[in-house]
């Protein structure tokens, strides 16, 4: 047995558990964090893409020991209170998801990816995408999903998006941008 | 459900306009924040764990299976093997075959006990069910099972199996023949070829594939005592056709059985079968008094979860003088595995007869379906279901023989096709199209494809040292009836003004709460947001068929908007009470009653303030017939044997579209589906052992971003007057489509190397293979 505490989507986690326990059983069985998906036993699939300290890994080949004491954001903590990650905003509105099942890891893929290329071109896309399958969208879909994140994380909002937003939203929006800015200053300190 | 609201997400808020052209569907919200529930998600209070042992051979008697060390290994509870399925009673599986085949003989069903009883069959048969109270104590346990067995020669071809002196699977299945169905006229046939003037002659290999749906299979099971019922909570494609089933194997009556499902990782025709880890999870948990939990790993997955296609076929087309067809042969080895799974053996007789005119006029038809056993994963039901399979015949015959009698693909098909005006048409094997209109389909697709400019765009190719070709496939198929009689919807209002609709079809990605939805929202005026789809809910009893066979818009969707009018129908005359006037002078809209010229009005809410104000509704549908004209175009580079698929074009007749992005993304699916098969998926077995050699994603090529380009699609709608909505499914024409377009592409960029025939996959070692030995020649 060995005793694992990381931190997971901003809380502290400690637990006792077998040392070959693999990151993606420590979340879904001893966090209850099912939202990361496990597909396969070849680290094939991409179903189970979580990011650790910053980097999307799949978590279904590193143990729950590898990670001790380290940063893990899950699907589960991507969403920023009541606002959607603009990936998962994305995959949403491009219908880049049918059962669903892979999104989760396709999502963390991506945000993933638009760190290092915040600005990739279809070959890089494609490129970043390797590790991940999908059985159900043809891929077609995702890829235009990752287009379209890549465009609203680099400040672009699509005007379907830009439109829709309400003025009593983007007050909410101006508020929750002050608070993070704040946020980041205390966090600096 | 989600803990989360729409009103918590603003970006996904905008439910109430939505439209049929963007995405955003209902579902996406729990789905893209982890919130959604797959099997695996599901943990009951207490649960065990199950792990099976497996055989890691292909065909070999039990000699003994020793327990003990298991038996002892910490946490067990207890160990299965085969006699605990006989003592149970568990040794057979529903096949839906129940008609005579040639001859009037009768398909031979075997046994199939739950775990394997005095032989193993196929790589992955189980031998021996494991419980503890962990899910790593039940599989270190797994591995102190020993079995001894006595090996014997393994088949893993038809041809093989059909051979005098093969190893036989089944005492019961002599020659290891299954079944034996024919459709058509062999007579009139036989005439036809003998009066041609051209036969076209191919033998076609449609390789056998792991349909691989990424959720892995699972189930838990729980068996209420009290009640005497059993919960199964496991991934399927609707409740009802796996409660038949899994009744059927255990003799449990189907009342006695809840299954359950929210979520579901993909189908494809896999989850309609039931398996036997169902039946033997279902007796654990009633011996051990606790849930007893089992999720398959991948590996076990491509040794157990069914397999599709898997079919050789030779066909033999006749032509006259002037490229006219007088007769379609047909001669169909379907590799069924070492068992009969629910679907697959009606997917390769019933459907493919159903479909074996295509779209074209051929007086004389016949066909001869044998199904085989061979100690390989059973084969069910894939994304088509066998319409694939005939069509890719046709289509490459009629391709092959074009390029024999040096015709134009297009001008081929246009003087065979069925013209609008023979509709409805009854084919010479029993089949009756409803509707169809290929050639408007047919120019349409070649416009969208620039048929025309393929001569520059090949020549522009060569210059660049690539091989070019087009390939067209003008297909139609049957959509599922469907074992169940009717499908139906159960509907009601809440005193918030929220409908909620219930069906028994089951969504594995094709997004019915959305789709459902907008058919309810439209029909009674009010906003999506309103409105609320429930699948996979037991306690309204509904009648209903799965999700599968393109059936789900046509069938359960199509009842959605009568259930929606009839909860119009009957709040009228209880609105005309409350408004005490006469129900005729009682008008509707956007949710509300109200007579003419009076302020006064009901809402539909209103008639829920003492409860629920619900009705049910059904309809049987049967089969309509989705058709249409895909256009593929590949270059292959001949030093490596690679291709790249240039363009793809679709011009589909769906029937009436309600949710273009869900139409669209079927589509890309299953063409997708489609190429993976054409270009890279195949199980192997290895000949000698019959060891599976496609075992995980690190052998088995599954398809992935990148492979298709972006794909022109076309909606030629015609709408169907079989159903209430006018579709006709979509689900599966793009795997039935893409087939044929995508290998017909591919032959003809190499037929002009003097390459004749090629079977898929065309893998880049096939092809550089077959153009390397071209050149030799
Ligand atoms: S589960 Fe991790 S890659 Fe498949
Ligand atoms: S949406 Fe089903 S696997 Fe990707």
């Amino acid at each position: 047995m060995a005793k694992v505490e990381i931190k997971v989507n901003g809380v502290k986690q400690s637990r006792n558990v077998e040392d070959r326990t693999l990151l993606a059983n420590f979340l879904r069985d001893e966090l209850g964090l099912t939202g990361t998906h496990i597909g396969c036993d070849t680290s094939q699939c991409g179903c189970c893409t979580v990011h650790v300290n910053g980097r999307a890994v799949k978590s279904c080949s590193v143990l729950a020991v590898q990670v001790n004491g380290a940063d893990v954001l899950t699907i589960e903590g991507l969403a920023k209170g009541s606002k959607l990650h603009p990936v998962q905003q994305a995959f949403s509105e491009c219908h880049g998801l049918q059962c669903g099942f892979c999104t989760p890891g396709m999502i963390m893929a991506t945000v993933g990816m638009l760190k290092d290329t915040p600005n990739p071109s279809e070959e890089e896309i494609i490129h970043g995408l390797e590790g991940n399958l999908c059985r159900c969208t043809g891929y077609i879909n995702i890829v235009k999903a990752v287009k379209q994140s890549a465009k609203m994380l680099r400040g672009k909002k699509p005007a379907k998006a830009a439109k829709k937003a309400a003025p009593k939203k983007k007050a909410k929006a101006a508020k929750k941008a002050k608070k993070s800015k704040k946020a980041k200053k205390a966090a600096k300190k | 459900m989600s803990p989360f609201q729409y009103t918590d997400f603003p970006e996904l808020a905008n439910v109430d306009t939505h439209t049929a052209h963007h995405g955003n569907r209902l579902e996406d919200l729990r789905l893209v924040t982890g919130t959604g529930k797959y099997t695996a998600d599901w943990n009951l209070p207490g649960q065990l764990y199950a792990c099976f042992v497996r055989s890691d051979r292909a065909h070999a008697e039990i000699v003994s299976v020793d327990v003990s060390g298991a038996r002892q290994h910490p946490g067990v509870a207890r160990v299965y093997t085969g006699e605990d399925a006989l003592r149970a009673g568990y040794d057979k599986f529903f096949v839906i075959v129940n008609w005579p085949g040639r001859g009037g003989e009768h398909m031979k069903k075997p046994a199939r006990p739950s775990l394997a009883v005095g032989k193993v069959r196929h790589v992955g048969d189980a031998v021996a069910m494991v419980i503890a109270d962990s899910p790593v104590a039940a599989q270190d346990a797994a591995e102190l099972v020993t079995v001894e067995y006595r090996d014997l020669p393994a088949v893993v071809t038809v041809e093989e199996a059909m051979a005098e002196g093969a190893p036989q699977l089944h005492d019961d299945a002599p020659g290891n023949l299954s079944f034996d169905f024919e459709g058509g006229s062999e007579d009139a046939v036989k005439a036809a070829l003998a009066n041609a003037a051209h036969v076209t002659r191919a033998r076609l290999e449609i390789t056998r594939v792991a349909p691989s749906p990424l959720e892995l299979r699972a189930s838990n099971v729980e068996y209420d005592a009290q009640a005497d019922v059993y919960h199964v909570y496991t991934c399927i494609q609707g409740i009802n056709m796996l409660r038949k089933q899994l009744s059927f194997a255990t003799d449990v009556p189907e009342e006695k059985i809840i299954v359950h499902a929210q979520d579901v990782g993909g189908s494809f025709g896999q989850r309609s079968a039931a398996y036997p880890e169902h039946c033997m999870q279902m007796l654990a948990a009633r011996e051990l008094g606790k849930p007893v939990k089992w999720v398959s790993t991948r590996a076990e997955g491509f040794m157990t979860d069914t397999h599709g296609r898997a079919n050789t076929v030779t066909g033999e087309l006749a032509l006259d003088r002037d490229g006219k067809f007088l007769g379609l042969r047909i001669d169909w080895l379907a590799d069924m595995g070492a068992y009969l799974s629910a679907t697959g053996s009606a997917s390769h007789t019933r459907n493919p007869n159903a479909c074996m005119t295509g779209v074209y006029r051929i007086p004389a038809l016949y066909g001869r379906f044998r199904l085989i056993f061979t100690n390989t994963v059973p084969v069910a039901a894939y994304r088509g279901a066998g319409r694939p399979d005939i069509a890719y015949v046709i289509e490459r015959l009629v391709s092959q023989a074009a390029a024999e009698l040096k015709l134009d693909p297009a001008e081929l098909r246009r003087r065979n096709f069925l013209p609008p005006e023979a509709f409805p048409y009854k084919t010479p094997t029993g089949s009756t199209y409803e509707n169809a209109d290929m050639p408007a389909i047919l120019e349409k697709a070649l416009g969208l494809a620039d048929w025309k400019g393929f001569p520059k765009r090949r020549a522009q190719s060569e210059k660049q040292g690539k091989l070019r070709g087009i390939g067209i496939a003008t297909v139609i198929e049957n959509t599922g009836a469907g074992l169940f009689p009717k499908d139906q919807v159960a509907i009601e209002c809440g005193a918030d003004g929220t409908v909620t609709a219930y069906t028994v079809a089951h969504s594995s990605g094709q997004g019915h709460e959305t789709t459902f939805a907008m058919v309810i929202a439209g029909a009674l005026g009010i906003p999506i947001e309103k409105v609320r789809v429930r699948e996979g809910i037991h306690d309204k009893g509904l009648i209903g068929n799965h999700t599968g066979g393109s059936r789900s818009l046509v069938g359960a969707g199509s009842v959605c908007k009568l259930a929606a009018q009839k909860l119009i129908e009957q709040g009228r005359s209880r609105a005309a009470e409350e408004l005490d006037v006469e129900p005729s002078q009682v008008e509707y809209s956007h949710g509300a009653f109200h007579t003419r010229g009076s302020k006064k009005h009901v809402r539909l809410a209103d008639l829920a303030k003492n409860g629920p104000f619900a009705t049910m509704t059904e309809a049987s549908v049967g089969s309509t017939f989705p058709n249409g004209c895909h256009i593929a175009e590949v270059e292959i580079d001949p030093e490596t044997g690679t291709t790249r698929i240039a363009a793809y074009n679709t011009v589909d007749d769906a029937g009436n579209v309600i949710n273009h992005s869900v139409v669209e993304g079927q589509v890309h699916g299953a063409v997708m589906q489609g190429a993976g098969q054409i270009f890279c998926e195949k199980v192997v077995y290895d000949q000698d052992t019959g060891q599976l050699m496609t075992g995980s994603f690190m052998d088995y090529c599954m398809p992935r971003a990148g492979m298709l380009p972006d794909i022109h699609i076309v909606d030629h709608p015609l709408p169907s007057g079989n159903n209430a909505l006018g579709a006709k499914g979509v689900g599966e024409a793009g795997c039935t489509a893409s087939l044929p377009a995508l290998a017909n592409a591919m032959m003809d960029a190499l037929r002009p190397l003097g390459i004749q025939h090629l079977d898929m996959p065309f893998t880049p070692a096939t092809v550089w293979g077959a153009i390397r030995a071209a050149r030799k020649n």
